[in-house]
């Protein structure tokens, strides 16, 4: 007997899936059925191919699209190519991000709105594009990816963590008035996890952050890819307005 | 199939909750001790039934949590069969509601004896053979009334709060040694133990929810199913809510 998939036949928007997380989400949800919108900023022909490869394997649609997030035209443009296929929305998967680390009394003017622009003002008008799609089935789970730095708040990191603290009580917002039209928004909350971002910190604080994890070990990109399967499927049919921390117990 | 091949220990699987849990770890692959308080004919034929669809072993193991002797003698039946045991799930539990200057000093221990002092004696047992093997995953079942506070619900919502501690506590014990320890908070769920509720406090309770309906056992179960299985091999020491995004 075929198995049945948790994400069998469901179509999702991935943002930021050129590398780290979101590359690792894309996979994890061609795998469990569902087709995909993988965003990313920039054209690439190994992304391409590694897209490809996906859809043969799992027999499922993975697509590029192309846009850079802080420029709103182009997002505009990715939304309405999204739109010209017709096709039902029914997972939102806002990913991508920048991190910037810098002392309170550091922090430029132009990083704290770059910072602010990518992980909060972007997504934010993005799930708005998306929700008026998913308003139109009555049905949809969105799925912002945030930051234990959001919850918690870390030294040298006030912008990156008031932009994922924004972008948690966004989704309770958006869980509170979408909820009843069948629609669930949900964060997760990964804490150090192996990505391209570690290279922002030291080795030391990073060994150290490790150390202070009840499992110590830092996540996986895997790790954070299934909590948003989690989320994204029917197992979580009753979980909205949740911060769900994947952080191996900080 | 989350779960092919894991041995799992459940309570409270005679209805609700439980009944809903051993029925989803069994479609997914796991062979479950099923605990249940006494035995029934109809408690029985399920867990056969469920064993012969979905290919695993499901062996019913009768104990009151009141009774000390009882559980040691229930572990000793679990340990006497030398199997990994992967996944602890602590479902049994008990309310008895009453304003707070009307709550007997026994009535609030038989509460506590119930829903965290038997939990505790049984999970240690457990936890040991996990710690053994390097693995596993222990889930209690908190309450939202632990986090947000209850009307009437002084023994409960305290008695479930300290189950919060303890996975907490045992999350920054044990996860080092590859258990991984969280919790699930329920809210309003369609279940016997809400059946007493009156009408129009139910109602109360759904204006206040984002999704506005009663949860159902099915949908705690399959947080639980999440948080047994290794889609959440790096979540540990957690409190998720089970309850529509109730404020």
């Amino acid at each position: 007997m075929m198995e049945a998939r948790l994400l069998e036949g469901k179509n999702a928007i991935v943002t930021g899936c050129a590398r780290g997380i979101g590359k690792c989400i894309v996979d994890t949800l061609a795998q469990n059925g569902a087709n995909v919108w993988a965003c990313a900023r920039c054209k690439n022909d190994e992304f391409e191919n590694t897209l490809q490869a996906l859809s043969v394997k799992y027999h499922v649609v993975v697509k590029p699209v192309y846009f850079d997030l802080v420029d709103k035209d182009q997002m505009k443009t990715a939304v309405k190519l999204i739109m010209s296929e017709k096709k039902d929305v029914d997972i939102l998967v806002n990913n991508a991000g920048i991190t910037y680390n810098a002392l309170f009394q550091m922090s430029t003017i132009d990083k704290i709105n770059e910072v602010l622009d990518v992980n909060f003002v972007s997504p934010f008008l993005f799930t708005q594009y998306i929700v008026k799609l998913m308003l139109r089935k009555k049905s949809g789970s969105i799925i912002n990816i945030a930051s234990s730095a959001g919850i918690d708040g870390n030294a040298g990191r006030a912008i990156y963590g008031a932009s994922k603290a924004a972008l948690i009580c966004a989704t309770k917002s958006l869980a509170e008035e979408l909820g009843d039209q069948g629609i669930r928004a949900n964060a997760i909350a990964p804490g150090i996890t192996k990505t391209d971002m570690l290279a922002s910190m030291t080795v030391e604080v990073i060994n150290e952050t490790v150390m202070n994890t009840d499992m110590k070990r830092a996540g996986e990109t895997n790790d954070i890819a299934n909590a948003v399967l989690f989320l994204a499927s029917d197992l979580s049919s009753y979980i909205t307005g949740q911060v769900i921390r994947v952080d191996g117990g900080m | 199939m989350l779960l092919q091949g894991k041995n799992a220990v459940i309570t409270g699987c005679l209805q609700g909750i439980g009944g809903a849990t051993l029925e989803n770890f069994a479609k997914n692959g796991s062979n479950v001790w099923a605990c249940a308080l006494t035995p029934t004919d109809e408690f029985e034929a399920t867990c056969k039934k469920l064993a012969e669809e979905n290919n695993v072993w499901i062996k019913p193991i009768y104990f009151d949590l009141l009774n000390q002797d009882q559980i040691k003698a229930a572990l000793k039946q679990i340990a006497s069969e030398k199997l990994p045991v992967h996944i602890l799930v602590n479902i049994a539990g008990m309310t008895k509601d009453a304003i707070f200057h009307m709550i007997s000093m026994d009535q609030m221990r038989l509460v506590f004896e119930v829903n965290f002092f038997s939990q505790m004696f049984l999970t240690q047992y457990i936890t040991k053979l996990m710690v053994r093997q390097k693995e596993g995953s222990v889930i209690f079942i908190s309450s939202i009334s632990a986090l947000d506070g209850s009307y009437g619900q002084l023994s409960y919502s305290s008695s479930k709060a300290a189950l919060i501690g303890a996975t907490k506590t045992l999350s920054v014990e044990l996860a080092g040694k590859g258990v991984r320890v969280n919790a699930i908070a329920p809210g309003v769920i369609a279940t016997d133990m809400n059946k007493v509720v009156p009408e129009d406090i139910i109602q109360g309770h759904i204006k206040q929810m984002s999704i506005k309906r009663l949860g159902e056992a099915n949908e705690v179960s399959k947080a639980i199913l999440f948080l047994a299985s290794d889609l959440s091999a790096y979540i540990t020491g957690q409190i998720i809510r089970v309850d529509g995004g109730i404020k």
